[in-house]
């Protein structure tokens, strides 16, 4: 990329996949690129993508930390951006940098154009249902929304690495427990049906499991049935805070339409809705609709769809 | 000891309550202004402790969205809300300086009201406002007033002096100990927000809110907005309704439709 000016990123991240995504974006608007992440040598090593001129590293730093080290990394590269992929500690550890340096900063920003002095972004904003265009002087924090910057085409590894010691930390941390993880990946599944409080019992869940398997697709569920009735996995949560999903076919099966679950479903192609109260939101959001009780529908569904597929 | 606590809320545009322009700009003036989301979380865990721990809930919060005049009454029954949640009164900040917000401004006027009140011990905020979801203001001001900061907690204790919290991450929840005084947020899990009931509703106007503007706080730097505009996403769905003979005939429909949409 030619121009007059070069623009200095220094990229921040927890997770050392992060630096993918960072490289990305460095390689794509054409940056001169630093990083600082946590994880070990070896790990920070996997990623070390050729287009950085540095990547810092240590191996545990708390938030704090964290703003303490890249505070001092600011001060010695003068990036023109702050950036890290959106992760909920880089949004914190952005979000204190950027207060302690008087800069603004954007959440999980996408679209970034660069001018001289000058970057604009969008972020999406109400429930997800609208999209904030900003514009900022530079230098400017911001975190990148996820799946918009892959990981360069050029897998070229071997920066130069460098160890830093972050200095001691007021906050403790007594432990850390691992999220049970289940095996279904929404946020890359071409066909998702969603549960919601329509269904009555745990056990009914498994007509929603019959429909996605003879579709090949996963099952996905509203707030309620994870946070209130703890009958699925947080990992299966459909919403602003849970997953965003975008799939070739949404299912909503006795799905109200709360807007902090529709929000996360908008980018489906297709949106079929089945619910008993023909007044439910979720149908103003839906291609198809069918009003019934899922009780009595989805087997019938089950049975013509596997005429129709053959025993897939 | 009884605790200082101060929680942070936000008078946010109700997302529930979307509204645009026919350009497709957001009409924020026809939105109305409701307790964000996260924040009531926020307040019902700054109740929670004080009926453990003893001390005062105070709410602090800064009006974002214009035009002040007339956004003023409706920024008054937010803040009546969380009063009615059992908060025992609030500190405003209502200026033209600060309309339409900015986190980082919100941030420094916060700041600057927090330590005019002469400190807390604990501030609790909600993770993110449900209008803009940025996610920066509880840890701007942790920076700002060079505190520990705990994010997106969904328990917290209190014992000698320190804070204990459970924070939900991505993939793993970690348990973490700071001193106090110290900056907290937290996520939708951390309870269940109580309904204040209609005697609470009424004693919540004998309860005082301050109100202060940026000279009275002594704020004198204020960030420039940088939004040029927000605009609503409009997905056209097609919103047919499969009627049929009986449940049959319709499934057989929608069968149909759905193989057809089915990758190859």
């Amino acid at each position: 990329m030619k121009r007059g000016w070069l623009m200095r990123m220094l990229g921040f991240t927890y997770n050392e996949e992060g630096l993918g995504e960072l490289a990305g974006l460095a390689a794509a608007l054409g940056l001169e690129a630093y990083a600082l992440a946590v994880g070990s040598r070896d790990s920070v090593a996997d990623y070390s993508y050729s287009v950085f001129k540095r990547i810092y590293y240590a191996p545990r730093m708390s938030t704090d930390q964290a703003f303490a080290v890249i505070s001092d990394l600011y001060d010695k590269i003068k990036p023109d951006m702050i950036v890290a992929p959106s992760l909920k500690d880089n949004t914190t550890v952005l979000a204190m940098l950027a207060s302690n340096k008087k800069l603004a900063m954007f959440t999980e920003a996408f679209g970034i154009v660069l001018m001289e002095g000058k970057i604009r972004a969008k972020r999406r904003v109400m429930g997800g249902r609208a999209e904030a265009y900003y514009e900022a002087s530079t230098p400017i924090a911001l975190t990148i929304a996820r799946g918009y910057y892959a990981p360069p085409a050029s897998s070229e590894k071997g920066a130069g690495l460098e160890e830093v010691k972050p200095p001691a930390s007021k906050l403790t941390i007594l432990s850390v427990e691992v999220k049970e993880k289940g095996s279904v990946d929404l946020e890359s599944a071409s066909i998702v049906v969603g549960v919601g409080r329509g269904f009555r019992r745990k056990e009914d869940l498994r007509l929603a499991e019959q429909l996605a398997s003879l579709l090949n697709g996963v099952v996905g569920a509203s707030r309620p049935i994870v946070a209130d009735y703890g009958w699925l996995s947080e990992d299966r949560w459909i919403g602003i805070s849970g997953k965003k999903i975008k799939p070739k076919i949404y299912i909503a099966i006795g799905i109200s339409g709360a807007p902090q679950h529709m929000a996360a479903v908008m980018d489906a192609e297709t949106i079929v809705a089945i619910n008993k109260d023909k007044n439910a939101p979720v149908f103003q959001y839906a291609d198809y609709g069918v009003v019934a009780d899922l009780y009595k529908f989805v087997p019938k569904l089950i049975e013509k769809l596997r005429e129709k597929l053959g025993g897939r | 000891m009884a605790l200082r606590i101060a929680v942070l809320v936000k008078a946010s545009l109700d997302p529930n309550m979307l509204r645009s322009k026919n350009n497709g700009l957001l009409d924020e003036h026809a939105m109305p202004l409701a307790l964000s989301e996260y924040d009531k979380n926020a307040v019902e865990a700054a109740v929670q402790l004080r009926e453990r721990n003893g001390g005062s809930v105070t709410v602090l919060s800064v009006l974002t969205w214009g035009p002040v005049a007339r956004r003023l009454r409706e920024f008054e029954q937010v803040i009546r809300e969380a009063l009615a949640m059992g908060a025992d009164d609030a500190h405003i900040i209502v200026d033209d300086a600060l309309v339409p917000g900015d986190p980082a401004s919100t941030a420094e006027a916060l700041a600057a009201l927090a330590k005019a009140l002469g400190g807390f011990d604990i501030y609790i905020a909600g993770e993110a406002s449900m209008d803009m979801i940025s996610g920066q203001v509880p840890a701007r001001l942790a920076a700002l007033l060079n505190l520990p900061y705990i994010g997106y907690a969904r328990s917290i204790e209190i014992a000698n002096g320190a804070i204990r919290a459970k924070r939900d991450l991505e993939g793993y929840i970690e348990h973490v100990e700071a001193p106090l005084p110290c900056v907290v947020s937290v996520t939708g899990e951390i309870n269940k927000p109580r309904i204040p009931t209609l005697i609470q509703v009424r004693r919540a106007f004998r309860k005082p809110i301050k109100r202060y503007s940026v000279a009275d706080i002594g704020l004198n730097k204020v960030y420039k907005p940088l939004i040029s505009e927000i605009r609503v996403i409009s997905v056209k769905r097609r919103n047919i309704v499969i009627e049929g003979d009986n449940m049959d005939d319709i499934a057989a429909k929608l069968a149909d439709i759905i193989a057809g949409l089915l990758p190859r």
